[in-house]
């Protein structure tokens, strides 16, 4: 059920990871610590989250009344940032599952979290991950 | 009875000055515990002007929640923001002084926090925009909007306390608070260059930022927006006229509120969510803990004390309430400040002959606490909002940072309202 999925660490360029995100239309990241071990799940949703003003996350009437301008300044945020600053400040329960987990065990732990991707471990090393689309296609797949 | 009254409402008091916990837990708790020992009963709590829960208060607060709940859907707020904002062709001085007037105006007839909670995400846009440091901009309007505040019956929640004690109008306020507001603000505006000084530097290619901003995007459904201001002016007349009428404040808010909720369509989940039930709970604890106090004979007490203190001079009390009060409130949030003094007040009032003098004393009260509210970082429950969405925007604004400039303004204010209240109830009366 796991995929191969890309991983970056809290030190990560945080533009190198967005990148990352953008050119293979990721639904997120998987992030480990020092030790490889996996520390949090970015979703791309957070990333925008983070580029988007909290004036307008605030007002979204003020969306309405500025220019493209702004959209082409947002990446401007990303300069000398890591994939630290772009995770949420308070602290969120890991997406993991165990490589050997069911389909039902992983749709649980997605829908309790509201997460896109959980990485899949065995014996603590990350082994792959599994996306909301693909938890899908196995649903809707015929036996 | 007199020492478990004195003894929880002290107690319940730290709690809320402290916030040690939720203040809405200390004002209900407290209550609950008078009414558990039979300090107080259900007759006095629920039933009684004097001693227990001023309904009015609630219910005008309550009226004047969904009001705004359904108001600020409309964009007006930013639209007339954005737009004072280019009039200023990007100068940072203007601007701030253009967004603080407005923030004082529109205090005036809203409550505090919901002004500021309108005009920050757009004074973050347009800093944001123009490269500077939004910090003194929002500090200015949280200062604007507790001195706006002061202008109206409904313009903060202290008034509403006083308007609803002491029997004085909405036109009461505009005749007597309206002038000194202006004068406050006028002062305000000329301090601001020098309080801020160093902050109003621009990059001269970041102002084409402001300038290309468009404020007509704000406003998304005119139709609303109409509908909304032709209940907003009855509302305002119903206000005007409630003297008039014989129709209470409260009355006015609430049949506005329904008005405004069958012709606009908003959904009950939508304007609903923008009534804070915790503030009117607090408010109900606050009543029935204060009521206790007037019951047991307490307030009556305190009243004859400040008499004395004041050896029946009421030039002497009106200056003592206004300063102690400004001091208070810079301490304490001024909403338990003002219920707990209203009656003291009230007291005093009835043994003062001359009526010019007695409504001194209210504005006093009124002046103090609500400029007194400008003092520090938690004076005023306004300034906790803006500076909480100052940190979630990544400028943090520090209790001493706010508090320096506060005590300086709180300080500029009383030296206003002072000679004011000498020479209009006293001089030229």
């Amino acid at each position: 059920m796991a995929e191969e999925f890309p991983v970056v660490g809290l030190d990560t360029d945080a533009r190198e990871a967005v990148e990352l995100l953008a050119a293979r239309r990721l639904p997120g990241l998987i992030v480990v610590d020092e030790r490889g071990r996996p520390y949090s799940v970015l979703p791309a949703s957070q990333v925008v989250r983070f580029l988007v003003p909290t004036y307008v996350q605030d007002d979204p009437s003020l969306a309405r009344v500025i220019d493209e301008s702004l959209a082409d300044q947002a990446a401007d945020k990303l300069s000398g940032v890591t994939v630290r600053k772009l995770l949420p400040s308070e602290p969120v329960e890991l997406p993991v599952v165990n490589h050997d987990d069911t389909v039902v065990e992983v749709a649980a732990i997605m829908a309790r979290l509201r997460c896109p991707l959980v990485a899949v471990v065995k014996d603590n090393d990350i082994v792959g991950a599994i996306t909301a689309s693909r938890l899908l296609e196995l649903v809707v797949s015929p036996h | 009875m007199t020492v478990i009254a004195v003894v929880v409402f002290v107690i319940a008091y730290v709690l809320i000055a402290t916030e040690w916990t939720h203040k809405l837990l200390a004002a209900l708790g407290g209550a609950a515990v008078l009414l558990a020992l039979g300090v107080t009963d259900s007759e006095h709590a629920f039933y009684s002007h004097e001693t227990g829960i001023d309904w009015d208060v609630i219910f005008l607060l309550l009226g004047m929640m969904i009001i705004v709940g359904i108001l600020r859907r409309t964009g007006v707020f930013e639209y007339v923001a954005i737009w004072a904002a280019k009039r200023a062709e990007g100068s940072p001085l203007r601007v701030m002084i253009l967004l603080t007037l407005i923030t004082a105006v529109a205090s005036a007839f809203l409550d505090n926090v919901t002004t500021v909670l309108l005009i920050a995400p757009v004074t973050l846009l347009v800093c944001d925009r123009l490269g500077v440091n939004p910090v003194p901009f929002l500090i200015a309007e949280v200062m604007a909007s507790n001195i706006g505040g002061a202008a109206t019956l409904i313009g903060d929640p202290p008034n509403i306390i006083i308007a609803s004690r002491s029997g004085l109008t909405f036109n009461d306020f505009l005749i007597h608070m309206a002038p000194l507001v202006v004068i406050v603000l006028a002062v305000f505006t000329m301090v601001l260059p020098r309080l801020f000084k160093g902050s109003f530097t621009v990059d001269p290619d970041k102002v084409e930022n402001v300038l290309r901003l468009n404020e007509r995007e704000a406003i998304q459904d005119p139709r609303l927006l109409i509908k909304c201001g032709i209940v907003l002016l009855a509302v305002f007349a119903g206000f005007v006229g409630h003297a008039i009428f014989q129709v209470e404040p409260s009355v006015v808010a609430l049949l506005g509120a329904g008005l405004l909720v069958l012709i606009s369509g908003v959904p009950t989940k939508d304007y609903m969510s923008s009534v804070e039930w915790q503030t009117l709970l607090f408010f109900a604890g606050l009543f029935i803990m204060v009521g206790a106090l007037v019951n047991v004979g307490v307030i009556g007490e305190l009243a004859e004390r400040v008499g004395e203190a004041t050896d029946g001079r009421p030039l002497l009390a009106v200056m003592l309430i206004l300063v102690v009060s400004a001091v208070l409130s810079g301490i304490v949030d001024n909403i338990p400040y003002v219920a707990t003094m209203s009656p003291v007040v009230l007291e005093l009032a009835k043994g003062v002959t001359d009526p010019a003098h007695a409504h001194a004393l209210w504005w006093a009260l009124a002046a103090g606490a609500d400029f007194g509210g400008n003092a520090t970082a938690v004076g005023a429950s306004a300034n906790v909002v803006v500076i909480g969405i100052a940190l979630r925007a990544g400028h943090p604004i520090s209790f001493w940072e706010f508090t320096r400039k506060g005590v300086v303004i709180t300080a500029i204010t009383i030296l206003v309202a002072a000679p004011y209240l000498w020479l209009r109830y006293f001089v030229l009366s």
